[in-house]
């Protein structure tokens, strides 16, 4: 991806990003802090504005944009982060999962991906420090810790995505 | 005292009004002030006996700022960096802009049978095209976004550069350029040396600047800023030096203070009220029946330099590389005169012929409202100038 940026003396800053298909992304961000947003179809074609934000608001867009309030990664877990690498997921059991039917102990997702299951959300009921006895149940919420890697491994492992 | 609040109230008044009627138009407000003030002047309301604003010492003065204010603000704009960093396509450019334009209307004036610095004046109001007018129009049309923006901005940059040197060069002339050659050459040499001076001063005194401005007050800040300005533009022109250009420079000196954004948001609207009255000053000393004797080099001033200035933009688009569409964009973008032209218009109303006094200014009214009008309109039906153009060229190549 290229960015094209350029003066507007007196006006402001214009960023061009392309896009695909020789189509052009251009912002023109005015000294005033107004962000102008266009879509320049081709080289040859005129800019067609499609929003204008003031300030705050274009860094709020901004920040939706890049993603700090947001991952779409994976839609059926939520993560929280506790410290730069260890994370808490919260996992779905669907009925067609491998697990369903085994004990934490037979599921082996410990052994394999170094994540492990803190706690089993059941309908209403939570059951704390599960086990390796522990049995799966299709519609479980598992809430998992670990390295970021080790639960990204253990969600696809659960829910074979 | 009562009598001149009421007055200048008044002025208010009509300058709220205007503005009011060019937002709701859409159209820039600086012929509508312009406008205003000749319809609440003295040669018109005036003359039918209603209440008028008289064109008196303390309007002149207000009038003064602005042009000032003005200035200093295209000097804060006005950075050598920005300059540097497309310098081979701005100054191609504007050299072309200003090599067609400039002497095109000292031609149109030395035919008229003007004195050189008469046509000179004349030259610089068909030269320079208002910075103000065209940027509002590129936003208002979008064509902010596309590529034919650069070579205009980039040329506007050029030519504020360009205007900074004629005016110092024609203040000079007008006001002390009546003794012969020896005359005009010492005040061109004071000129250029006060102005050397500034320079050097604003080039090596940028961190005094910025201490200076060193206030968290806003109202302190406002203050000092003026305090700077205002009095070196005073002594600019005590010395029979452009204050225009002195702002400039100073503008430029505070452009690299590391203030510049705080100036602008702070200052902003004090320029836009003094530039304002400015305007409408400009409107109170034209008199409408003048225009009948300013008419002829009018007319032929519109129908030459309109397309003289869409060649000279056409060719600075195609020094972009820019397809001939946009090319023809960037000329007919800078067809608009506004702010500059009245600059100019008032200097030569201090000047002592009866040509630079009457002729020039009405000129210059009649000339910045038509090519303000002509210039959008031209601007907003682009696709019409360009169909008549290239179907013409295109059926000249079939014949």
């Amino acid at each position: 991806m290229t960015v094209y940026e350029s003066d507007l003396p007196g006006v402001g800053k214009k960023h061009e990003v392309e896009l695909d298909g020789g189509a052009r992304l251009v912002i023109v961000t005015h000294n005033t802090g107004k962000r102008e947003v266009f879509r320049r179809a081709s080289a040859d074609s005129d800019s067609e504005k499609l929003f204008e934000l003031n300030d705050d608001l274009a860094r709020q867009v901004g920040t939706l944009l890049e993603g700090a309030y947001f991952q779409p990664v994976q839609s059926t877990s939520i993560e929280t982060l506790l410290g730069d690498n260890t994370v808490l997921e919260w996992v779905e059991v669907s009925d067609d999962s491998d697990v369903v039917g085994k004990t934490l102990g037979e599921s082996e997702l410990r052994q394999v991906t170094g994540a492990s299951v803190i706690v089993i959300e059941r309908d209403d009921e939570v059951i704390t420090s599960p086990g390796g006895d522990a049995m799966i149940e299709a519609g479980d919420t598992l809430v998992v810790i670990g390295a970021r890697d080790a639960c990204r491994d253990f969600v696809t492992l659960v829910t074979g995505a | 005292m009562a009598a001149d609040l009421l007055e200048f109230g008044y002025l208010l008044v009509v300058l709220a009004l205007t503005g009011a009627i060019a937002l709701r138009l859409g159209l820039s407000v600086i012929p509508l002030y312009v406008i205003g003030g000749v319809v609440v002047g003295p040669y018109v309301a005036g003359r039918l006996g209603l209440p008028y604003v008289a064109e008196g010492e303390v309007i002149t003065l207000l009038a003064e700022v602005g042009i000032v204010l003005l200035l200093f603000f295209l000097g804060l704009e006005f950075s050598l960096d920005r300059l540097r960093a497309a310098r081979s396509n701005i100054s191609r450019a504007g050299a072309i802009d200003l090599l067609v334009n400039l002497p095109l209307g000292v031609v149109i004036g030395l035919a008229l049978g003007w004195s050189v610095v008469e046509a000179f004046l004349l030259g610089g109001i068909v030269y320079i095209s208002s910075s103000a007018i065209v940027t509002k129009t590129l936003i208002d049309l979008g064509w902010i976004a596309d590529p034919e923006s650069e070579p205009i901005l980039g040329t506007l940059v050029f030519e504020d550069l360009a205007i900074a040197v004629y005016l110092a060069a024609v203040t000079s002339l007008v006001l002390g350029g009546e003794g012969g050659l020896a005359a005009i050459g010492r005040s061109l040499a004071i000129a250029f040396g006060f102005l050397g001076l500034l320079l050097i001063a604003v080039q090596y005194g940028t961190s005094l600047f910025t201490r200076v401005l060193d206030v968290e007050n806003e109202e302190a800040f406002v203050l000092r800023a003026l305090a700077v300005v205002v009095p070196i533009a005073g002594a600019a022109l005590a010395l029979g030096v452009s204050e225009a250009v002195a702002a400039f420079f100073v503008g430029m000196g505070f452009s690299t203070s590391g203030h510049r954004e705080t100036i602008e948001r702070r200052l902003t609207s004090v320029r836009d009220v003094f530039a304002a009255i400015f305007f409408f000053w400009i409107g109170l000393g034209t008199d409408p029946t003048l225009l009948v004797a300013a008419a002829v080099p009018l007319v032929i001033a519109v129908v030459l330099t309109t397309p003289a200035k869409v060649i000279s933009g056409y060719l600075g688009g195609r020094v972009y590389d820019l397809s001939n569409h946009r090319s023809l964009r960037v000329g007919v973008g800078m067809v608009p005169r506004g702010e500059f032209s009245l600059v100019i218009a008032a200097l030569a109303a201090s000047g002592s012929t009866q040509v630079m006094r009457e002729v020039i200014p009405s000129f210059a009214v009649g000339y910045v409202l038509v090519m303000s009008a002509l210039g959008t309109v031209l601007m907003q039906r682009s696709d019409l100038v360009e169909r008549l153009i290239f179907r013409r060229q295109s059926a000249g190549a079939d014949s």
